[in-house]
């Protein structure tokens, strides 16, 4: 804390200009519309560090000098202006025209810092909030895709609460999940993510993007590349989210009130056939003659109507010395499983107050955040009810098992699971529901305080500190009588309780200065983090026997069963420098550089490293004359050099005391093996970004292009060490991955009348990403390997996550060859059929506005990949698959194949399909083109004009919204944007996950 | 330039506060070695895990060789029915156990033995890798440990008789050792199986290399007659009671067949054991196995209510099997298993007896000894009838869910020595019977069904080998484990010396014998 005490010293050392000053406030209203603009950017100028952004009506407050200046006004999507204000006037209204995107939007970058766009070196892309709310997304990252371009999302597939995975420009780390660095109003934000599931089952266990309250969100900017987010260090390394939050404004209090109310119901389901049965009680529906009077559309009936229902109120305010913004809003979700919940509350206060003749400005934000999920569904084999739902033998009465999903076993005394099929896989789809509780919760505060004080008119410093706290608990029960490989016959409890803290604090001068032709603006700093995760602990029985069933407690864990402590940690320092040199407001050059200092590299001498950055932005439209119709053209690059973190205690880990089903078992100790990595280096990733940036006709279509590389070195990988080494396993720093591509933004207003309006954009992305080397010495190395028949694999000459799956193993003339019995044979070794990441991202969102209606729409659309499905695999195994029964109305189904020298043209379908289906099969027919184009979000509505300026309901609006509409294309069998998993390997893989849903609902705004 | 002063001035700051970095690196619920220093944990505390891990789990042994030598079987159609039971490998563990689980923290217990002057710990610790090391052995041919422990990219494997040569001559060292220590009690703490007692240890040492020589008594008869009769005439002794029996801790885990039988549904009794149990009327099966849930299962001999499943068999669903016979519950809560027993050394003896080997006493009272060893140690009843019994004979199979496991008996013995029979059908019985007792630890079952050609177990029913991993013919048995994939890539001139070193035409594949398995006569 030493640090901080320096930096208040130096703080106060700084108070001593005073200068007389005034209050002036006013207005920045909408050229067209007359209404209030938010987050309008007001300044003075030449004082650059006088920003203030408008409230919700519009309104500002400013402190100026006496005598006469001139106010700089710019907002997104409007055209900028400078005014003069007269001495005497305190009181102005500013009207601005509107524009597709203005040429002088201000953006906040990297450490909360506001910067005019047009001097950035890098790309950016900002997002209002209102188009993240605008269809009623529980989760503010969910809301974004196909807004941003080059923003690749996946959603969990388990419904409200659930995690997200989002990847910019590529997969860049081994190691990691490449995943962007969240940041709030300047401070780094934890999004650590809960396990996922994997093809043996589990639950996605969220992450830290839920928690966020979507009604606070003011903005949104994306930073794609590392050259943004230099600043940010290693964690920055993957692109940046930057979010501004909502601020209470001088003026009078507003009041916003808002309900959206969502369905949720699932679509996308499999093609089942409910005509054939088992025989003999078999599992597998493989009779081949016709049953009759079989029960169907048990399974439709299985899911229910979710229902999200969200009520938020924020009330903001402020007099010209303070401001305030409060909110509140819970969110109560049912989920299309039955007996699934979420519910989240979320309160948010922060406030501003200014000292010191408005010198010092004292900031407060905090976050509350309350999540509790019951039966979050999960995915896999085990402890699932999709598998008996799906697999259910049809021959057999359905509503008898789930009338009767618990039958009573009088020599136990207990209930006992009630199901014909004693698979590993199989449960009674009601009890599993029913009798296996999972419950999840997670508390969690974000607060932090900022101190701002403007040393000179040139000069300001800021000290910000914040914790981010978070308080997790899931706790799984497993009922006794339950499915014996997955259940002790006493039951089965896992218990997870931790807490992740993150401690960030900066200081940083802020420095704006002109020179003649020359500007600069230039940032200096330290800051130190300080992170302390996973810090709890974890038991679980697993199969070993409770001491009384069903009983859920520590005193009743066996006991050769151990309590695990849990812990992952990390401290980060970092001196930070930038400096923008502006010429005649044409070009800029951007100059940044930071060293870390990391205690994951602690012992290995690189525990300090350093990376810089620089940029250029020519302002071409500024430097020659440009045709008429081209109102502003910028070119730009930038390149840099940063780096990744290497994972808690892998330099020289210490001996770990044995539990059940470690290598030593109970209380033994295992001594580590690993050897001592005393050369660790971080992984580093070195990138460079051109870019291009065009306005047309005033601004009414505008584009903005980025070409990127990025090259990926020092990968920190794990590798078995020899046999006979005397080791166990070893990390190198090996390894090159680069990755490439562009993103184009499109604007365009086609359609601009008084009562019409009609705005566009279009947002494309690429990105190739290649595998150049992992370890030259052993080109066959790989990350991943099999996950029962699918193989999504990391390796030289390939791209991150190529899916590997077996074919039938074909002749040279490509015939299917059969074995002895006539079974389709499988290719010996596993063939590369794709990958799990698309190769294009296409985001296409239109709002129309007619007199007072207005109307959204967004298409998305994700072109390349392949997806794959162990589900279909395993229907036709069973055969309920649809297919499985067309091919049986028809007795025999064609093939080409060959048993010996005799070619093969017919095959009866349970031969077939008992070979190709269930897991580590012929998996070929079960790998889809991942391509996808979808209406991803509808909404319609209607805002009722205010009647008068002093009416109590000053604004209202109410709409219809529809999310996930339908697929313009399609042709997995399910959605592979809401995956099973949210982690690396397990994406476009679907094993018995959550079939996709579909929403529509009605949300009401007012404002007061 | 004030802004300048000041980075400096922070940069100074920083650098002085990154020396917590050390330990904010650590995990604290890890254990150092300075800790593990009280007490002397540091170079006695990892010997119970290393004694745990001489055995392995459910893919090492239950679908290894507890399913090639008939004891259990899988009612589980592992990977399409196409696995390891099947003679396709799917799965080739227990390498990786004995090299990262003994092998390679053993070596950190004999350094720091040596650097902390407990020199007897590092000789116990040599004496637990050759325990290790000679089972890995049966399954892979040669295998690295004159060369373990070094940097080189190339580490070279031993050629098995000098691996039997090193085992037989580090055997002598720790004997030695042993013997002038015989009131050590510094193991007693870490000891789970003998509590320190170094004259057990002894024992030990001496029944171990008896196991070693019979396994050699084909193909090196003179070096195994050496051997065998230094280990009769050792006066340390022999294992010779079941209380001396070299038991290893499960360290308050279930035993893994019973998690296997009773958590996981994947084990059941073998066809083989209710071929022999059932027809030689054996009472130890009532301790072995659980009678099988449906009488309708047995059908073929409503009076011994058992049923197990084909070595290698066809199995469609699990459900199809899996009310065929568990293990018995008694393997639920047992603390221990057994590694070496007082039987399976009076088995031995008898079969040194057979070879003329000094100091092996006669082979009939070794041989009836062995099963009254066994009975007591199994806590089963009518020995003595069952050792008089000169008729009955090992039972056909049926399998009553598919007649493709089916298989006729081919052994025609009886239980009852007989002094007129010929050395080879001696033989037969003596291993037969070993082969019983030695249930839980069918290791050395495999070891001699591949050395003796007994017990006459079946081919599998259902054999899945191919070029891929090797051929068996039909009328042969599995031979060996193949190398593993981590070696075969990572160690390549390794290997490939390694397949060199087990002779001419030898193939890193599953039909190649060890050296041992000279599949000549046994007389």
């Amino acid at each position: 804390m030493l640090r901080i005490n320096v930096l208040t010293v130096l703080l106060f050392l700084g108070l001593t200009a005073i200068a007389q000053n005034r209050k002036l406030s006013g207005v920045v209203t909408d050229g067209t519309t007359g209404k209030g603009i938010p987050s309008a950017t007001v300044s003075i100028k030449g004082n650059k560090g006088s920003n203030r952004a408008t409230d919700a009506d519009g309104r500002f407050s400013l402190s100026v000098v006496n005598g006469k200046i001139t106010l700089q006004v710019s907002a997104v999507g409007y055209v900028a202006k400078d005014l003069q204000v007269d001495a005497g006037t305190n009181e102005v209204t500013v009207s601005l025209a509107q524009s597709v995107e203005n040429l002088s939007e201000v953006v906040v970058t990297a450490l909360g810092i506001r910067r005019e766009k047009k001097t950035l070196t890098y790309a950016s892309q900002s997002i209002n909030g209102d188009e993240l709310r605008k269809a009623a997304n529980i989760n503010f990252m969910d809301a974004l895709s196909g807004k941003a371009a080059g923003v690749n999302i996946f959603t969990s597939s388990s419904g409200a609460g659930g995690s997200t995975k989002v990847v910019l420009r590529g997969n860049k780390s081994l190691n990691g999940l490449s995943e962007p660095l969240y940041v709030i109003d300047g401070i780094p934000m934890v999004n650590n993510k809960g396990g996922q599931p994997g093809s043996y089952g589990g639950t996605d266990q969220g992450d830290g993007l839920s928690a966020i309250n979507p009604e606070d969100i003011e903005s949104m900017t994306v930073l794609r590349g590392a050259n943004a987010a230099l600043l940010y260090g290693s964690q920055g390394a993957n692109g940046v989210v930057v979010i501004t939050t909502k601020r209470g404004r001088s003026g009078k209090v507003t009041v916003n009130f808002n309900s959206s109310t969502t369905f949720d119901k699932v679509f996308n389901l499999p093609a089942f056939q409910y005509d054939y049965g088992a025989v003999n009680g078999s599992d597998y529906s493989w009779a081949m003659t016709k049953g009759s009077g079989y029960k169907r559309g048990y399974i439709e009936n299985f899911f229910r109507t979710g229902v999200d229902a969200t009520n938020s109120v924020s009330i903001a305010g402020g007099s010209d010395k303070t401001s305030v913004y409060f909110s509140y809003a819970n969110t109560s979700a049912t989920g299309v499983m039955p007996t699934n919940t979420y519910t989240r509350h979320n309160i948010t206060l922060n406030q501003s107050t200014k000292l010191l003749k408005d010198k010092l400005t004292l900031s407060s934000n905090v976050m509350l955040s309350s999540e509790i999920s019951r039966n979050r569904p999960g995915a896999g084999y085990y402890n699932n009810p999709l598998t008996g739902l799906y697999l259910f033998a049809r021959e057999r009465d359905f509503d008898s098992y789930k009338n009767n999903y618990q039958v009573f076993d009088s020599t136990r005394n207990l209930y006992k699971m009630n199901w014909y099929s004693t698979e590993e896989k199989q449960n009674n789809p009601y009890w599993e529901i029913n009798n296996d509780p999972k419950f999840a919760k997670t508390y969690r505060i974000i607060a932090s305080a900022k101190a701002a004080y403007e040393i000179t008119k040139n000069l300001k410093f800021e000290a910000r500190g914040s914790i981010d706290y978070a308080d997790k608990l899931f706790d799984n029960r497993y009922a006794a009588g339950g499915n014996s490989v997955s259940v002790s016959p006493n039951g089965t409890w896992s218990y997870t309780k931790y807490t992740d803290q993150s401690l960030y604090t900066d200081g940083i001068f802020n420095y704006n200065n002109k020179f003649g032709d020359f500007s600069v603006t230039a940032i200096a700093g330290a800051s130190y983090q300080r992170n302390v995760f996973n810090d709890g602990m974890t038991v679980g029985n697993g199969t070993v026997s409770l001491q009384y069933p069903n009983f859920f407690t520590f005193a009743n864990i066996p006991n050769n069963v151990m309590f695990k402590q849990t812990i992952n940690r990390s401290i980060k320092e970092g001196v930070l420098a930038n400096a923008t040199i502006g010429y005649k407001e044409m070009l800029f050059l951007d100059l940044a550089g930071r060293n870390d200092w990391a205690s994951t590299l602690a012992l290995t001498g690189n525990q300090s490293y350093f990376y810089p950055s620089v940029g250029l932005t020519a302002i071409v439209s500024e430097m020659i004359k440009m045709p008429e119709y081209i109102s502003f053209f910028k070119l730009r690059a930038s390149t840099t050099k940063t780096a990744n973190d290497v994972p808690f205690n892998v330099v020289s880990p210490n001996n770990t005391i044995g539990g059940t089903g470690t290598a030593n078992a109970t209380g033994g100790i295992s001594r580590n093996t690993q050897v001592p990595f005393s050369n660790l280096k971080p992984e580093e990733i070195a990138s460079t970004e051109y870019g291009a940036e065009m306005r047309f006709l005033n601004g009414r279509l505008g584009f903005d292009f980025t070409y990127y590389n990025a090259t990926s070195t020092n990968q920190f990988l794990r590798l078995s060490a020899p046999s006979g080494s005397g080791y166990t396993f070893y990390y190198v720093n090996a390894g090159k991955i680069t990755n490439n591509g562009f993103e184009l933004t499109v604007n365009a207003e086609p359609i601009r009348k008084a009562d019409f309006r009609w705005t566009t954009a279009v947002n494309l992305a690429q990105n190739k990403n290649k595998i150049v080397e992992l370890i030259a010495s052993n080109p066959n190395y790989q990350v991943g390997g099999d996950d029962e028949g699918f193989a999504s694999i990391i390796k030289a000459g390939g791209s991150f996550n190529d899916v590997y799956i077996y074919k039938f193993n074909r002749n040279d003339a490509g015939q299917i060859i059969l074995d002895t019995k006539g079974v389709p044979t499988k290719a010996k070794t596993q063939t590369l059929v794709g990958n799990v990441n698309p190769d294009y991202l296409l985001g296409w969102n239109n709002t129309f506005n007619y007199k007072n209606f207005f109307l959204s729409l967004l298409v998305n659309g994700k072109f390349g990949g392949v997806a794959f499905s162990k589900t279909e695999a395993f229907l036709d195994a069973y055969g309920v698959s649809a297919r499985s029964a067309a091919d049986r109305n028809g007795g025999q189904m064609s093939i080409n194949a060959i048993q010996g020298t005799t070619a093969v043209t017919t095959i009866a379908p349970d031969v077939y399909y008992s070979s190709i289906g269930d897991r580590n099969r012929i998996m070929e027919s079960y790998v889809f083109s991942r391509t996808n184009v979808r209406l991803a979000q509808f909404v319609l509505g209607y805002t009722f004009p205010a009647k008068n300026k002093n009416a109590v309901i000053k604004d209202a609006s109410v709409s219809l919204i529809g999310r996930n509409l339908f697929f313009f294309y399609k042709k997995a069998p399910y959605d592979p944007e809401q995956a099973m998993s949210t982690n690396n390997s397990m994406q476009s893989n679907d094993v018995f996950s959550m079939p996709a849903t579909r929403s529509y609902g009605i949300n009401v705004k007012l404002t007061f | 330039m004030k802004n300048i002063f000041v980075a400096i001035l922070l940069v100074s700051l920083l650098a002085s506060c990154t020396k917590n970095f050390k330990d904010f690196n650590q995990d604290p619920n890890q254990i150092s070695d300075q800790m593990l220093l009280q007490d002397n944990n540091l170079v006695g505390s990892p010997f119970s895990g290393l004694l745990f891990n001489i055995f392995g789990h459910q893919i090492e042994e239950d679908l290894c060789h507890d399913s090639w030598m008939g004891h259990l079987n899988t009612p589980t159609p592992f990977v399409g029915n196409v696995n390891n039971t099947t003679y396709y490998i799917r799965w080739n563990a227990y390498w990786g156990r004995i090299y990262g689980s003994v092998m390679s923290p053993s070596k950190q217990v004999i350094e720091l033995a040596q650097k902390y002057n407990l020199p007897l710990f590092a000789t116990w610790a040599k004496l637990i890798r050759i325990l290790a090391m000679s089972k890995l052995t049966a399954y892979h041919g040669p295998v690295i440990y004159s060369n373990y422990g070094t940097t080189a990219s190339t580490i070279l494997y031993d050629k098995e008789s000098d691996l039997y040569d090193s085992f037989f001559k580090q055997l002598d060292s720790i004997q030695t050792t042993f013997a002038t220590n015989t009131s050590y009690t510094g193991f007693k703490k870490f000891d789970p199986s003998y509590s320190g007692n170094i004259s057990a240890w002894m024992k030990l040492v001496n029944s171990l290399r008896l196991r070693l020589a019979i396994r050699l008594s084909k193909v090196a008869p003179a070096l195994a007659k050496t051997q065998g009769e230094k280990a009769l005439s050792d006066p340390a002794g022999l294992i010779t009671t079941n209380a001396d029996n070299f038991k290893v801790s499960l360290m308050g885990q279930k035993m893994p067949m019973a998690v296997i039988c009773f958590e996981w549904d994947d084990t059941r009794m073998g066809a083989v054991m209710e071929s022999f149990l059932g027809g030689l009327k054996d009472g130890r099966v009532s301790k072995y196995f659980s009678t099988a849930s449906n009488s309708a299962l047995y059908a073929d001999h409503p009076t011994f209510p058992y049923k197990g499943i084909r070595n290698g068999a066809y199995i469609g669903a699990k459900i199809d099997r899996v009310p065929f016979s568990k293990v018995s519950e008694d393997f639920q809560t047992v603390p221990t298993r057994r590694s070496f027993t007082a039987a399976e050394v009076s088995f031995l003896k008898a079969e040194a007896a057979l070879r003329g080997w000094v100091g092996a006493g006669d082979p009939q009272a070794n041989y009836e000894n062995g099963v009254r060893l066994s009975f007591a140690d199994w806590g089963a009843g009518g020995v003595d009838a069952y050792l008089a019994d000169n008729t009955s004979t090992p039972w056909n199979y049926v399998d009553p869910i598919d007649a493709k496991n089916n298989f006729t008996a081919s052994s025609t013995i009886t239980v009852a020595w007989n002094n007129a029979d010929n050395n080879e059908l001696k033989l037969e019985k003596i291993i037969t019977q070993k082969w019983i007792n030695n249930f839980t630890n069918s290791l050395e079952a495999w070891v001699d069904f591949r050395r003796t050609g007994y017990p006459k177990i079946p081919h599998v029913a259902k054999n899945d080998s191919s070029p891929d991993w090797g051929v068996i013919p039909a009328d042969q048995w599995i031979k060996r484990m193949p190398f593993v994939n981590g070696e075969r890539t990572g160690n390549t001139q390794g290997v490939a010396d390694a397949v060199s070193k087990m002779g001419t035409g030898a193939k890193d594949d599953i039909a190649t014998r060890l050296w041992w398995d000279t599949g000549g006569p046994n007389f």
